[in-house]
């Protein structure tokens, strides 16, 4: 009965466009309540001293973490990398020799929630942690000074290469698949083997897409926090995300913590607008 | 001749296996640490596998505070998982089909929170909570994932709309029938199968969120990732790798269940979470 009125409401142009502003308004009203005003809220704090408009936060921001700005960006760039590296190697082999195996269990860290990967890598590569007694079962270090491969840069490299390195190879493997077969089939008939067809053909020809890729990966790495709250520091530099949490939890400074996460926008500003670019393109 | 190759056929048999191998450990190696530690009853270095196996600390897991915890994650993320398809389905079929006003602006406004870090967000956003006395309650948390869930599965709930044939919406529309109507007679059931995939999506996305929970919700509500943190940070070993996996149980149980139904585009949105 309901239904029918609302069919019969639906017919005239008004009835539509109030029927389309009810389906549009709410969601936009929750992004913009959840998103845009606090983002706001963010660069407004951020900029007051003691309710004084000031830059006084973004110096000490910078001289006080300075180093793990760069840390930041450096271990996401290395992680960067190292996720293109093995997943445009490992895709190409498996595009050219189908194994069905090797394709699913690279699959499976897509399914492991970063913060299982922060936990898993803790028990898997602390000093006192399985790999280390494995490496000393086979004598290749010695048991009473085990290698410290958790903290600093190398534990959250190869926590975020562990997991996005699978979600690479799955964009970068279906932009493969899309590449015209007869240029490989030419290029073997010309006696290419396979390092040559991946990189005289399967890269160039999917140039574009792999940096799309390559774009989401690096966003995920600069505003990760599960891992690099879980791999720690141990007095060192520190993920920029792990100090704006210190920041409103320890020191309790929020306009501190602002600046911080003002200056993580930025870092992210590069990526954000070509990742935003190439989505206004597709739809 | 043929012993030569049988050499090279060895050669390849062996890298084969090494290859095997490598994938192997690398893939499961930070796994099984997971596995032997949630059955290490008592596990002392340098002893490589534990001195005492057995289900203690899964008996545990299944009887105390990991339970409650469970509980209200399953709770909340159905809750999501309603509100963010009766949300996002009919915004997506617009976004998918027609011209509205300011539709750059609304791009842009469901695209941007993807690319920027969440985290200062977040915290900014738990101040506007405690205002309105959300904060540290389940409303709060569910109404931090709906946004952050509906941003997420908002794209791939429009690609499933654009791949509906939209001729068949104009012949119900030459048969005489409204907008509304073409959309629950012929789109929806059309979409349903990308609808649920986009759900399920959803569900899952809920479950493990843990930056938004984890601001939002400490220290009263806490979902099995925040429970998790806590006790890896606190080196409840066991606890906290029981908990791992029990994480991981409904993304493996879609991985098998799915994968080969799956388009890339589905499974990329786990690249988020």
């Amino acid at each position: 009965m309901n239904y029918s009125a609302v069919l019969n409401g639906g017919r005239g142009k008004t009835g539509e466009r109030l029927l389309g502003a009810a389906v549009i308004l709410p969601p936009v009203a929750l992004v913009c309540t959840e998103y845009v005003y606090p983002f706001l809220m963010s660069v407004h704090s951020s900029l007051l001293k003691d309710g004084r408009f000031s830059a006084e936060n973004y110096s000490y921001s910078l001289s006080v973490y300075g180093g793990d700005i760069l840390f930041t960006a450096f271990v996401s760039a290395l992680s960067l990398a190292l996720v293109l590296a093995l997943s445009v190697t490992i895709g190409g082999y498996l595009t050219l020799r189908r194994n069905r195996f090797l394709e699913f269990l690279f699959k499976v860290p897509l399914f492991i929630p970063f913060v299982v990967v922060g936990h898993a890598m803790r028990t898997f590569l602390a000093p006192k942690g399985l790999l280390n007694s494995l490496l000393s079962q086979i004598g290749v270090i010695d048991i009473n000074h085990p290698p410290d491969f958790i903290y600093g840069a190398v534990g959250i490299v190869i926590s975020l290469t562990w997991k996005q390195f699978s979600f690479a190879l799955l964009l970068v493997m279906s932009s493969f698949e899309s590449v015209d077969k007869s240029y490989l089939e030419a290029a073997r008939t010309f006696g290419a083997g396979t390092c040559r067809q991946i990189l005289n053909f399967l890269i160039p020809l999917t140039r574009s897409s792999i940096g799309v890729t390559a774009v989401l990966i690096l966003t995920s790495f600069l505003q990760n926090f599960s891992v690099v709250m879980m791999m720690g520091n141990s007095g060192g530099s520190q993920h920029i995300m792990v100090d704006i949490y210190n920041t409103i939890t320890y020191l309790n400074d929020l306009p501190l913590a602002n600046a911080l996460g003002v200056i993580s926008y930025l870092l992210a500003l590069g990526p954000a607008i070509l990742y935003l670019k190439r989505e206004m393109e597709k739809a | 001749m043929s012993g030569t190759s049988v050499f090279s056929k060895g050669i390849r048999l062996t890298g084969r296996l090494l290859l095997y191998a490598a994938a192997l450990f690398l893939i499961l190696g930070p796994l099984s640490s997971l596995v032997i530690w949630s059955l290490a009853e008592q596990w002392h270095w340098p002893a490589m596998l534990p001195q005492r196996w057995g289900t203690m600390y899964w008996e545990k897991a299944f009887r105390g505070e990991l339970m409650n915890s469970f509980v209200t994650g399953l709770e909340i993320a159905v809750i999501v998982t309603g509100v963010v398809i009766v949300l996002a389905v009919p915004l997506a079929y617009v976004l998918a089909r027609f011209h509205i006003p300011f539709k750059a602006l609304i791009l842009v406004l469901f695209l941007f929170p993807q690319a920027f870090p969440s985290l200062p967000v977040f915290a900014n956003l738990m101040t506007l909570f405690y205002r309105w006395d959300i904060a540290g309650k389940v409303s709060g948390v569910v109404l931090v994932q709906v946004g952050a869930a509906l941003i997420y599965s908002l794209w791939t709930m429009v690609s499933v709309f654009q791949s509906v044939p939209r001729v068949l919406e104009d012949a119900a529309y030459s048969m005489g029938a409204s907008r509304i109507r073409a959309f629950f007679d012929v789109s929806l059931p059309l979409a349903v199968p990308g609808v649920v995939a986009s759900g399920i999506l959803v569900f899952l996305y809920s479950l493990d969120e843990f930056t938004g929970t984890l601001l939002i919700g400490s220290p009263f509500v806490k979902t099995l990732p925040v429970q998790m943190y806590l006790s890896s940070m606190g080196y409840e070993m066991q606890i906290a790798s029981v908990t791992s996996l029990i994480i991981s149980i409904p993304g493996i149980l879609f991985l098998l269940l799915f994968q080969r139904f799956l388009k890339a585009e589905y499974l990329s949105s786990f690249g988020r979470i």
